[in-house]
């Protein structure tokens, strides 16, 4: 039996939702930390991140958010191992936005692009070690000792004579009166006490016992649902809307037309949801968008063949060699639109106060979902406080702020808290998609080398979509009435020195790491008007995919083993071929295997880490077997092992996932044809591969670990399915039989 | 229309519409957070309670169904005894499996269900029962191991 008591658990429990127990119980007290004030009597709040109360309580304000990757464990670790706490006693409370928040990568209060640990891991250490600083120089003049003599534990300051200890919390007011040391001095790898160490997770016992609050479990006084009848196709506008026989319904208390559709206000979310049902809305699709994939990739394929894109890298002259090269190999593959299905619906929280407006939302984006509320409720973002809460998985969806556009709307309207919930139906129909991207490569051979590679990749730009809030959250004081104009100059500048290059086509492609002297790659934009977002590891994700299968059709074409094959092309990347022999060696690459099964392999680095994989596959009753994954990922110092070690289990199956399942299209008139799980597949448990996962130690700097795991589970698949069939997959999801000769 | 149920063990009046599912009224009218709800059609198992110590999905079950006190409904929050862990949120601990965390109530309450029901199940057997909860950030394999150790005596 567990060591754990009740009321330990509770304890523990409510320690893991401590932001929610702030903003819920006190809506209107969160703090901006540029005028930050300690949120609680009598604490000490040195700076943006952290605070000591007088009973010695530590509190964390951890600025990117939890949605399964680990922040809460990972970064309170960072800022334990310098503070001197053991990271189970501090306190976690969720960032409100502030500008000390913003992620140095993106210019933006956001958690994505697997940057949490890479972003932290010097800021959030040199916080906790400026504020140890400031302690023990407080320690030093009490006991007249020089700083250099003392040292700490846990919360304490140990006097040199070992004799003596002083808890953080008795010189808070001593410490209140130093200045913070400019230049501090981190702790060296070989002392770390927590960092590497720690292992257990933080929101673990919160996340098992349902006391972790997500976005859909806020609950405020005097609280209405809301749901929403949205556009049947996407583009098309509301006419008019009869609701007599909903507004009928028992404890139905509103109907109203907002920007995004029409909104039902009730007593219960089953309540609206009934009465949404009797909505009778006439709709104009004269500008609705009606696309299929098929349609989509027609329409790629027109693009690719009239435009030849920007050029995204050129090395030598690949077009040259590859005009005059024998036996040219031509590949096309194409990856479809997916749905993130986050486990957790979209949802968000809003309540009008004296004070503007309070917005509650499992969100990556803090300050995006301030700007989506201020569109949309007439408060400007000053005025309104976003409150973050667990998420049930991000994968990037959270990143686009719909749910709070729609919920600041209705909440602002109706001057009483509204929850609004999505339901599984409206959280696949009205997502914003992985784009469907086409990759069309032209290659040559010499010797069993490459000799040259030509990539072109048509699919649109993320940025394009992203740039509607993220463009005005840069600058929040200005007026609503710029907001468009600021997201069209964003989009109109994007890679200039306005606006950073949007790498989210070509990521994954222009990084290729294999050796070949003639190398292009080149991305022609088409946008089919779907909108678009980030999707667990972005264009990685497709590039991924095809890059590795196209190296794997060349090293066939060779007639080279497929690892060897990559190695030879690897000589000056010893990380890549680090990985690539330690995942081949440990999946028993080129050793027997039982009957009808066959292994496939994938190398491919994305957000600063390596990974390769193997995959062992067979078909069985027509369907597609995953057996094993063999994994080796070096993502450099892990400030924990065995979180990185479930991203990329949780990354290999989110990646077969798409490989095995991930589609949505539309009918003829512009209808999602997916809906819920039953017709979009996720992996289920007895489908699940056993996995191995190796993680390489070094001491370099630590890379991403939320996405890496993805890219090469999908072509890995691909390669072991070619391998067993002789027919290659050239998109996704594979198909067991049907695939392209 | 006053409904009564039981739930974690204490008898609880609401005033509900007798079609609506027993997950709003745990989650909406008592308070009860931890189920969860996922899909509204029985697909995805994050809303999963036991029902007379049976694995249901709550999102499916119309309230009256469980109405009258004479069934018993458990939820997360009522699966801990007094002072300890349930043995299957022990295991869970042990094994760190949660990630977001959002479908492990559902996880749990039919991992115990199916550990309360069949002592010592086999791995195909743990397989098929757990292929009724989804989880997105694929925290599978641990679950799995989880349940084994639990199924082999490890956890309690």
């Amino acid at each position: 039996m567990s060591g754990v008591s009740r009321r330990e658990l509770f304890r523990l429990g409510a320690a893991g939702s401590g932001a929610l127990v702030l903003g819920m119980v006190l809506p209107g007290c969160a703090t901006a930390p540029d005028e930050r004030e300690p949120t609680r009597v009598g604490a000490w709040a040195p700076n943006a991140w952290l605070e000591i109360d007088p009973d010695g309580g530590v509190a964390f304000t951890l600025d990117r958010v939890e949605m399964g990757q680990g922040t809460v464990t990972g970064i309170t670790t960072l800022v334990a191992e310098e503070l001197d706490v053991a990271p189970e006693n501090i306190e976690v409370v969720f960032a409100p936005v502030g500008d000390a928040y913003i992620n140095p990568q993106y210019g933006l209060q956001v958690t994505g692009g697997s940057s949490s640990v890479r972003t932290s891991w010097e800021r959030v250490r040199e916080a906790g070690a400026r504020v140890r600083a400031v302690l023990l120089a407080s320690a030093a003049e009490v006991w007249q000792e020089p700083v250099a003599s003392l040292t700490t534990e846990d919360g304490h300051v140990l006097h040199p004579a070992g004799t003596q200890r002083m808890a953080y919390k008795d010189l808070l007011a001593l410490a209140a009166r130093q200045s913070m040391p400019e230049e501090v001095t981190l702790r060296r790898p070989e002392d770390f006490r927590y960092i590497g160490k720690h292992n257990r997770r933080l929101d673990a016992l919160a996340k098992v016992t349902g006391q972790a609050r997500f976005g859909i479990d806020v609950e405020l006084e005097g609280m209405r649902y809301a749901v929403v009848a949205r556009p049947p196709a996407i583009g098309a506008r509301l006419v008019a809307f009869d609701d007599a026989r909903a507004r009928e319904l028992p404890g139905v208390i509103d109907v109203l037309a907002i920007e995004r559709g029409v909104a039902v206000v009730a007593e219960s979310y089953w309540q609206a949801m009934k009465a949404r049902g009797e909505l009778s809305i006439e709709w104009d699709e004269s500008d609705a968008v009606k696309v299929t994939q098929e349609s989509v990739f027609r329409q790629y394929r027109q693009a690719a063949d009239d435009s030849a894109g920007d050029t995204e890298r050129s090395d030598g002259d690949a077009a040259g060699v590859l005009e005059n090269a024998d036996g040219v190999l031509e590949a096309e593959y194409e990856a479809p639109f997916l749905a993130h299905a986050t486990m957790e619906p979209q949802n968000a929280t809003a309540m009008v106060t004296d004070r503007g407006l309070e917005v509650w939302a499992p969100t990556q984006g803090p300050d995006l979902a301030r700007i989506a509320a201020a569109r949309t409720s007439g408060y400007s973002p000053g005025e309104i406080r976003v409150h973050t809460t667990f998420l049930g998985g991000g994968f990037g969806r959270r990143l686009t702020q719909e749910y709070v556009e729609e919920v600041a709307e209705i909440a602002s309207q109706r001057q009483e808290p509204v929850k609004l919930v999505w339901s599984r139906e409206d959280d696949i129909r009205h997502d914003v998609f992985r784009p469907a991207m086409l990759h069309r490569f032209r290659g040559a051979l010499a010797d069993g080398r490459v000799t040259a590679w030509d990539h072109q990749i048509t699919g649109p730009l993320i940025f394009d979509w992203f740039a509607r809030n993220a463009a005005a959250a840069q600058y929040p004081w200005a007026p609503r009435m710029f907001y468009n104009t600021l997201a069209s100059v964003g989009r109109m500048t994007e890679d200039t020195f306005l606006t950073p290059k949007d790498h989210s086509a070509i990521e994954g492609a222009v990084d290729v790491p294999y050796a070949v002297p003639d190398l292009r790659v080149r991305h022609t934009h088409a946008d089919a008007g779907v909108p678009v977002s980030y999707w667990r590891s972005v264009g990685h994700s497709h590039n991924g995919f095809a890059v590795e299968t196209f190296m794997d059709e060349l090293a066939h074409r060779a007639g080279e083993d497929p690892v060897a094959f990559r190695l030879r092309h690897l000589e000056d990347s010893p990380r890549h071929r680090a990985v690539l022999e330690r995942a081949a060696e440990a999946a028993g690459w080129g050793g027997s295997l039982p009957e009808a099964r066959a292994r496939g392999v994938a190398l491919h680095r994305s957000f600063g880490t390596f990974v390769a994989q193997v995959v062992e596959a067979s078909i069985e009753d027509g369907a597609i077997r995953v057996h094993r994954v063999t994994c080796a990922a070096d993502c450099g110092r892990m400030v924990n092992p065995d979180i990185v070690r479930m991203q990329m289990e949780g990354g290999i199956l989110f990646g077969l996932t798409a490989a095995l399942y991930g589609e949505v299209d539309w009918d003829d008139s512009g209808r999602l044809k997916q809906s819920n799980f039953h017709d979009y597949t996720l992996m289920r448990h007895d489908e699940t591969p056993e996995l191995s996962i190796i993680l390489v130690e070094n001491g370099e700097d630590p890379q991403g670990v939320g996405e890496p795991g993805t890219p090469p589970a999908i072509p890995a698949l691909g390669n072991a399915l070619f391998a067993l069939t002789g027919e290659r997959q050239r998109r996704t999801p594979f198909r067991a039989g049907s695939a392209d000769a | 229309m006053t409904i009564t149920i039981r739930v974690n063990g204490a008898e609880q009046s609401v005033d509900a519409p007798e079609d609506t599912p027993l997950l709003w009224v745990l989650r909406d009218w008592m308070g009860l957070k931890g189920t969860k709800f996922g899909c509204g059609i029985g697909q995805c198992g994050a809303c999963t309670v036991h029902i007379d110590g049976s694995a249901q999905r709550s999102c499916i079950t119309p309230v009256a169904r469980v109405a009258g006190g004479e069934v018993s409904v458990t939820t997360i929050e009522g699966l801990a005894s007094e002072d300890s862990l349930h043995p299957v949120q022990a295991a869970w601990l042990e094994h760190n499996v949660p990630q977001c965390g959002y479908c492990q109530s559902g996880q749990i309450m039919s991992a115990a269900a199916l550990l309360d029901q069949e002592t010592n199940p086999d791995d195909e057997r743990i397989s098929e029962f757990m292929a009724a909860n989804l989880c997105r950030c694929g925290t599978y394999p641990r679950i799995h191991a989880a349940i084994r150790s639990v199924a082999d005596g490890g956890a309690s």
